[in-house]
């Protein structure tokens, strides 16, 4: 039975539901005191120690009640009164015997041998199903069979009713086979994807799996923010700490000398993003601009800047409809023209210049390919001097940075830091040291 | 049923839910068995669930079934190390230094030399900082408990990431450090620990992983209606089944916040005041107010009361 909840276990795993080590022995300790007897309290007692939140608990269910599934296989083998004959393959007599609780049982048991929750891919189906039969003893069968079929007419009667109960007894380990895919194999081929999407360039992604890209971008934006949350300090001032403050006056014979305070201070950064977003790179801002406003509970001070030949700022548009509807909003807006970085920095000026202090980290997305126009470096040498990090994003690899009309090379001087930026993974790389610097 | 045979409650599952029914908590077999694994294993609980649904309850009811001592803490924001474990008695330690700085005449008469007298000082029994001077909190409270007690940390979602960290150490090993005195360790019957969260934040991966995670829904009508007979026994059955009816709609319709149970047991205790023997428009129009607490929701189903009350009311017409 342990073997079986290990299984199980890892069949959870594969559903998504994140069990550790301390729980699986949690749930071993608890079936201990259960029992396997009684299918509902096992369940009961399992929910309680496995899965750990509403939707884990869902998805629990519909594991759970696939992997314990009860339907035991339904047999019945027909025969009529007359004929005296018996089988003598074990399968044969197996068959015959109407055992449907042994049949099921030696189903599992060549199911295990077979080792068949080592099953990856839906094509493998028909090599399981085959494998299980030939460890229930199809070989045997069949020679049996084939021997029957040349004997009385009972005996050809009984190979008869033998090919028929093994034919279903095939399409029965065929379901069986079939849920233990569902239940161990990725089978939608999803870990696959996302193994893929989170390196692939953005730009290359098909529209139809922006879905896809969206949720993992909300699911990365989620574990970034429960890290930064707790890390999060109160902010207290004026109150004192008195443990401290005696502890720290003890040379003062206890005279409350030196006061210790409880301050701690969040230190959240102001993010100013600004996008380029001109057809070339306009879907890596979408997706930058999608998981910076899902950190909102961690960067709440997120102001957004889109531009192509001249800027503007879209954070009002963020803060009043969803996402999807302020990405789409400003991708229209903005996206028409050709890219002038030059008039972009002025206007950036004009905007908000005032606001840029050394708690701000400036974020430019872009090629800086300025078609040849003028860099106006010494805008950027301005936002530089002023903010506490200026970090370029270009999609670009490092290798192209400095050719054509790319103005890279004016700029870079004044960038704490710049780097390549195509992929879901560099995007998340980023928002980790954004989250961080929050601490 | 004493504190020392109280063991035999909890033999089976079927036991504990009998045993809250007998406190007056009456609960599904899942909640039985929470509260079964918990005794056996000695695991905390975390519950979760929407407001009202009875999780502090659940912990209160635990306590008077086991006959044990209830300690709670009530978290809240900026609930730190001195108001849940211990705190130092700071006027008593001070007197103590004074007191200490007039004896020390005497200790270090004859003395000789400074090695001399810190030998003395040193022989001479510090107590500063000592039991003598410790102000326990519930949580220490708890694990000093001869006889056991059921512990309850009620919201601790409404607490700091910090204060989840500090629990980790009593949760997992029921054992607390103090730097000045060393580990603390439960006595021999360990605390029975309840957590409750109304998942106004995410509890983090390592508080869960050391808890047996219960989550209470909203009951389904028949469970509402014995949770009622069991609060409010005076309530006509015939009218208990249409006030639940009625609550269960509610709960389907769009609100800012739906009515819980403890809205479901003071309505059935306000209608008893008022001596109804049967739901109309008017009179849950009037006593509206009791079961919804945003005038928001109260405008939004007053419109829909007739429909509500004739589909609460099967037996009418």
């Amino acid at each position: 039975m342990e073997n079986t909840l290990i299984s199980f276990i890892s069949a959870l795993r594969n559903a998504d539901v994140r069990v550790s080590p301390a729980e699986t022995l949690d749930a071993f300790a608890a079936t201990n005191l259960i029992g396997y007897g009684e299918r509902d309290a096992l369940k009961r007692a399992l929910w309680l120690t496995l899965p750990k939140t509403s939707d884990e608990k869902e998805r629990f269910d519909r594991c759970f009640d696939r992997f314990f599934n009860v339907d035991a296989i339904e047999h019945r083998f027909e025969t009529n009164d007359e004929s005296p004959s018996h089988a003598c393959s074990s399968l044969g007599q197996l068959l015959q015997s109407d055992d449907s609780a042994g049949l099921s049982l030696a189903m599992a048991e060549a199911g295990q041998d077979a080792n068949v929750s080592s099953i990856q891919i839906f094509t493998q189906k028909g090599l399981f199903t085959r494998r299980i039969m030939e460890r229930m003893g199809l070989g045997d069968l069949n020679a049996e069979i084939a021997g029957l079929r040349d004997g009385s007419l009972a005996d050809i009667e009984l190979a008869q009713r033998l090919i028929e109960a093994r034919d279903r007894l095939r399409g029965q380990i065929r379901d069986y086979v079939e849920r233990e895919f569902l239940l161990h194999a990725d089978h939608d081929g999803r870990r696959l994807r996302e193994e893929v999407l989170r390196r692939v360039k953005l730009s290359n992604v098909d529209r139809r799996n922006f879905r896809h890209l969206k949720a993992m971008v909300l699911r990365m934006a989620k574990k970034l923010e429960t890290l930064a949350s707790q890390k999060r300090k109160v902010f207290r001032r004026g109150h004192l700490h008195v443990p401290r403050t005696l502890r720290s006056n003890m040379s003062y014979d206890g005279a409350l000398f030196e006061l210790e305070w409880k301050s701690k201070k969040i230190n959240r950064p102001k993010v100013f993003a600004i996008c380029d977003v001109s057809g070339s790179v306009a879907s890596y801002a979408r997706f930058m601009l999608l998981f910076l406003y899902s950190l909102e509970a961690v960067l709440p001070h997120v102001r957004a800047f889109a531009f192509s030949s001249h800027l503007g700022e879209v954070t009002g548009w963020f803060e009043e409809h969803d996402l999807e509807e302020a990405i789409t909003r400003t991708l229209k807006t903005f996206s028409g023209g050709s890219t002038d970085y030059g008039q972009a920095f002025e206007d950036l000026h004009d905007l908000c210049l005032d606001e840029v202090d050394h708690r701000s980290t400036v974020i430019i997305l872009g090629d800086a390919r300025n078609n040849y126009g003028d860099a106006r470096k010494n805008l950027l040498q301005t936002l530089y001097e002023r903010a506490g990090r200026v970090i370029w994003l270009n999609p670009e690899p490092r290798a192209s940075w400095f050719t054509g009309d790319a103005a890279m090379r004016a700029y870079l001087p004044y960038c704490h830091q710049a780097r390549v930026c195509n992929s879901l993974e560099h995007l998340q790389r980023l928002m980790t040291d954004l989250v961080k610097l929050g601490r | 049923m004493n504190s020392s045979n109280h063991t035999e409650l909890v033999h089976s599952i079927e036991g504990v839910v009998d045993a809250l029914r007998a406190e007056g908590y009456v609960c599904g077999e899942q909640v039985g068995t929470a509260v079964y694994l918990a005794h056996h294993l000695n695991k905390p609980v975390l519950v979760e669930g929407p407001p009202g649904v009875g999780k502090t309850e659940l912990a209160k009811t635990a306590a008077a079934m086991f006959k044990l001592p209830l300690i709670r803490l009530q978290c809240y924001e900026g609930l730190d190390e001195a108001k849940a474990i211990y705190e130092w008695k700071y006027g008593k330690q001070l007197l103590y230094t004074q007191v200490l700085k007039e004896t020390l005449e005497d200790v270090l008469q004859g003395a000789k030399g400074l090695a001399d007298s810190v030998r003395r000082l040193h022989e001479f029994g510090d107590i500063f900082f000592s039991e003598e001077f410790l102000e326990p909190r519930p949580l220490l409270k708890a694990l000093r408990e001869e006889q056991g007690c059921v512990l309850l940390i009620d919201e601790v979602d409404k607490s700091d990431q910090e204060f989840e960290s500090l629990l980790l150490e009593l949760l997992s090993d029921f054992q607390i450090s103090i730097p000045e005195i060393g580990t603390v360790k439960a006595r021999s019957v360990l605390p029975m620990v309840f957590l409750t969260s109304n998942n106004t934040r995410e509890i983090s991966d390592a508080l869960k992983r050391r808890c047996l995670h219960l989550y209470i829904p909203f009951p389904d009508a028949h469970l509402e209606n014995r949770i009622v007979e069991a609060r409010v026994p005076e309530v006509l059955p015939s009218l208990r089944a249409q006030l639940v009816a009625f609550i269960q709609a509610l709960r389907d319709l769009d609100l800012k916040k739906v009515p819980a149970i403890s809205e479901t047991i003071d309505w059935a205790r306000t209608l008893l005041i008022l001596h109804a023997d049967r739901l109309d428009a008017d009179l849950v129009r009037d006593t509206l107010s009791v079961v919804l607490k945003f005038q928001e929701d109260i405008e939004t189903v007053s419109a829909e009361v007739p429909s509500l009350v004739r589909r609460a009311l099967p037996d009418a017409d």
